[in-house]
């Protein structure tokens, strides 16, 4: 969908980092956490590495609200160097590691946890990249992109919010890039599809900074060269407004689209009262008139 | 049998050289293995050389990255599709001039690739963590005096002009040194006046001017390396503290605590050019400015977008080029209407804006003192007026802002000059038969040395560096 024979002059990277205590590799293992961090922060940053002009922003989203782990709202961090890192990738390392911890800290300790906000999130990265966009200097070409990893399984309560983002995605020639820790997920991947984007769902999350370099690294115009996973088939089920459950066949309002499972006389999207209630009448047929 | 080999007479090939901007890629390329080697040691250079590295050899190296062996060069080959053969060959050269990469055998008999080991470890050490930590990273106490980014930006940009107008001879000529005129001179960029011994500008020297700041600044400091040998500094010490700088944050105060004495000197250039600033030679710190962040991004002209500030408003382009060859230049600098004046005929000039038109003549002009064509495009584009950036040509994004009529023209007037290439070679005719000829040609051809060929007139040209081995062949042939 994007720009594909144009380099671009810069690219912008959105990592949707899904951090939901409910994640079933976190209910069984709470440290393998810090592992899939660990790779997501390097990937992170050799994203930055690949060329001075990249720019990066981590959200972190879960299941109370989601919030920018990087670049840190006001002033950034003073750090150090401590080692031989380059100090922007300390820099990236350290601001998501503490506002990640802030984040956490912050969640509601009664509630019980439910499902994590994607779609808030991914809109709140959206609304990112089109400011990047405005702020960017005269001339220079951005392609952005938008790279989920989570553990979730799929839900279409947020269904219609998932389509609104993927369609706004694919008119701001966005990607969007998922990457399943767990389950397979189909609204998401109808997403990538929609978007020009890649799904992936990794095998097993030992070797997962190896998965995240292998396909999400190359950029949109360096994809159409390497050689990487296709698209496979994708499950373009909708899920119903008013169940939120995935159909086949259903109810679809003539005005607004909505698709119901269930036949209802008003739309409630639209409030449109239907004329012809129930299931057609079978029209009777008109008799031939006699000459 | 006989065959007689002529001298063609050799013409003065290249009457004006163009100046030669070589990046790191290249730079390093024509260092020898051992230098580079060294340099590996250093992370800024890894991840320096990795940024300038084609697209898919960067990706071939973070593949190879966390692999402890040598991978197949069957493998490596399948990552990328077919259709793309070309760019992947050139990736691959790429890795191996500049020895990131060595071929090393497989147990099973097949070649494989396997990253430098040092390269491997010191690009791990940049983008993880780990290791010593760079040399100028030592904590401070916060500086009573900080100074902000715009101060820096212009104290850096008086420092480079000062270099500049001290090259175009203006009226300025204090706050250079001794050192830097040397560097200038060296570079062939000024020359000594044969009466009085002052330094004057040479073609290159205008050459020099028309490039981007970034370029200048490293074209200088490649000589200043080369220089550097000579005052006993090491030039691998050198380039890893250039690259650290780059990779430095703009406004950020760092310390000069634990540098060698060696690279206080070179320290103390830098801070003359403008690459760092200091309040006080013995303050203990000091902040990269912009010059220095630049290094490395000579390639990507692009300047860097998003997070990092804008350069202030003096910085931004200038120019308006319009379809009927005018330009207009919103500019007071006398340097920067000297640099107009080289290749555009001026007509008007107000206290703001100066105007000119491109002509055939006086682009020629331009052309005859060795600038090329690309070099004022590239001029034009790099200092286009942000108005000029903003107006999109009929919806289409063309790859340059300039009107493409301009574009073609200067590009026009300069191959009208180019119509005859010279090439040195050595004439092989009078061949006693056919066959004798064909058999020369063919082993000249296989060799890559033939330059021109007629089978009527059995006659062949073969350059001058092919010319030994290919008489070594045809006695040996004449022999049997």
């Amino acid at each position: 969908m994007a720009d594909d024979d144009a380099p671009s002059d810069s690219s912008l990277l959105v990592i949707v980092v899904d951090t939901n205590p409910n994640q079933r590799y976190i209910t069984e293992d709470p440290k393998l956490l810090t592992g899939c961090l660990d790779a997501m922060i390097a990937f992170a940053n050799s994203h930055l590495m690949q060329k001075s002009s990249n720019l990066l922003a981590v959200i972190g989203c879960h299941f109370h609200k989601s919030e920018f782990l990087y670049p840190s709202p006001g002033k950034p961090l003073d750090v150090r160097q401590i080692d031989g890192q380059y100090e922007l990738f300390t820099l990236v390392e350290k601001t998501i590691k503490m506002r990640l911890v802030n984040l956490i800290k912050s969640q509601p300790q009664d509630d019980k946890p439910g499902e994590s906000l994607l779609a808030g999130a991914l809109a709140m990265g959206l609304c990112f990249i089109s400011r990047m966009r405005r702020e960017a200097a005269p001339g220079i070409r951005m392609s952005s992109r938008i790279l989920i990893v989570t553990g979730s399984s799929d839900t279409a309560a947020q269904y219609i919010n998932y389509m609104n983002v993927f369609f706004t995605a694919q008119k701001q020639q966005v990607l969007i890039d998922v990457c399943s820790l767990d389950k397979h997920l189909s609204l998401l991947q109808q997403g990538c599809d929609i978007t020009g984007g890649l799904y992936l769902k990794v095998p097993s999350l030992e070797g997962l900074l190896q998965y995240l370099l292998w396909v999400f690294l190359p950029d949109a115009s360096e994809r159409g060269q390497l050689v990487l996973p296709g698209r496979g088939r994708v499950d373009y089920r909708a899920a119903c407004f008013c169940h939120r459950e995935l159909l086949t066949i259903g109810y679809v309002c003539s005005v607004c689209l909505s698709v119901f499972c269930k036949f209802s006389p008003i739309c409630t999207t639209c409030h449109t009262v239907f004329k012809t209630g129930g299931p057609l009448p079978i029209k009777p047929k008109k008799k031939k008139m006699k000459v | 049998m006989s065959e007689s080999s002529k001298s063609k007479s050799s013409l003065n090939l290249n009457p004006s050289p163009t100046l030669q901007c070589k990046d790191l890629h290249e730079y390093l390329k024509s260092r020898s293995p051992q230098f580079l080697e060294t340099l590996y040691n250093y992370p800024t250079i890894c991840l320096a050389v990795y940024r300038e590295l084609p697209e898919l050899a960067r990706h071939f190296v973070i593949r190879l990255l966390f692999v402890e062996q040598p991978v197949p060069q069957a493998v490596v080959t399948s990552w990328v599709s077919q259709t793309y053969a070309k760019e992947q060959s050139k990736a691959c050269e790429a890795l191996s001039e500049l020895s990131v990469w060595q071929e090393a055998p497989i147990p099973g008999g097949m070649p494989g690739w396997m990253l430098a080991q040092s390269f491997k470890k010191n690009l791990k050490v940049a983008l993880l963590g780990g290791g010593r930590p760079w040399s100028m990273s030592s904590s401070l106490e916060p500086d009573g005096k900080a100074r902000d980014i715009a101060f820096l930006d212009a104290y850096a940009l008086e420092r480079w002009e000062c270099v500049l107008h001290y090259m175009v001879g203006s009226a300025q000529t204090e706050g250079i040194s001794a050192d830097a005129v040397r560097i200038l001179l060296h570079a062939g960029l000024m020359t000594r006046d044969a009466d009085d011994g002052s330094a004057v500008i040479t073609r290159a020297g205008f050459q020099f001017l028309l490039l981007s700041t970034a370029k200048q600044v490293w074209l200088f400091l490649q000589h200043y390396l080369h220089t550097a040998e000579k005052r006993s500094l090491s030039a691998a010490e050198c380039l890893a503290f250039l690259y650290q700088l780059s990779f430095s944050t703009l406004g950020k105060d760092y310390s000069t605590e634990g540098m060698s004495n060696n690279m206080l000197v070179f320290l103390q250039h830098l801070r003359e050019f403008g690459l760092v600033y200091q309040r006080k030679r013995k303050a203990g710190r000091f902040y990269p400015t912009r010059l220095a962040l630049n290094i490395a991004r000579v390639r990507g002209s692009a300047p860097c977008a998003g997070l990092v500030p804008q350069p202030p408003q003096q910085q931004q382009g200038y120019i308006v080029v319009e379809t009927n060859y005018r330009v207009y230049a919103y500019t007071q600098t006398n340097l920067q209407v000297a640099l107009l004046g080289l290749f555009t005929e001026l007509i008007y000039r107000f206290p703001n804006l100066v105007v000119g038109v491109l002509t055939r003549e006086s682009v020629r002009a331009a052309l005859r003192g060795g600038i090329t064509a690309q070099q004022i495009l590239h001029y034009l584009n790099q200092h286009s007026h942000p108005q000029m950036l903003n107006s999109e040509t009929g919806g289409i994004r063309a790859t340059s802002v300039l009107p493409p009529t301009v574009v073609d023209q200067i590009r026009l007037w300069e191959t009208e000059r180019n119509r005859f290439t010279y090439t040195e070679g050595v004439v092989y005719n009078h061949f006693l038969s056919q066959a004798d000829f064909a058999v020369l040609r063919d082993y000249a051809k296989s060799q890559g040395v033939l330059t021109w060929h007629s089978e009527r007139g059995r006659t062949m040209v073969v350059t001058r560096a092919g010319h030994d081995d290919v008489k070594r062949y045809w006695k040996k042939h004449s022999k049997s």
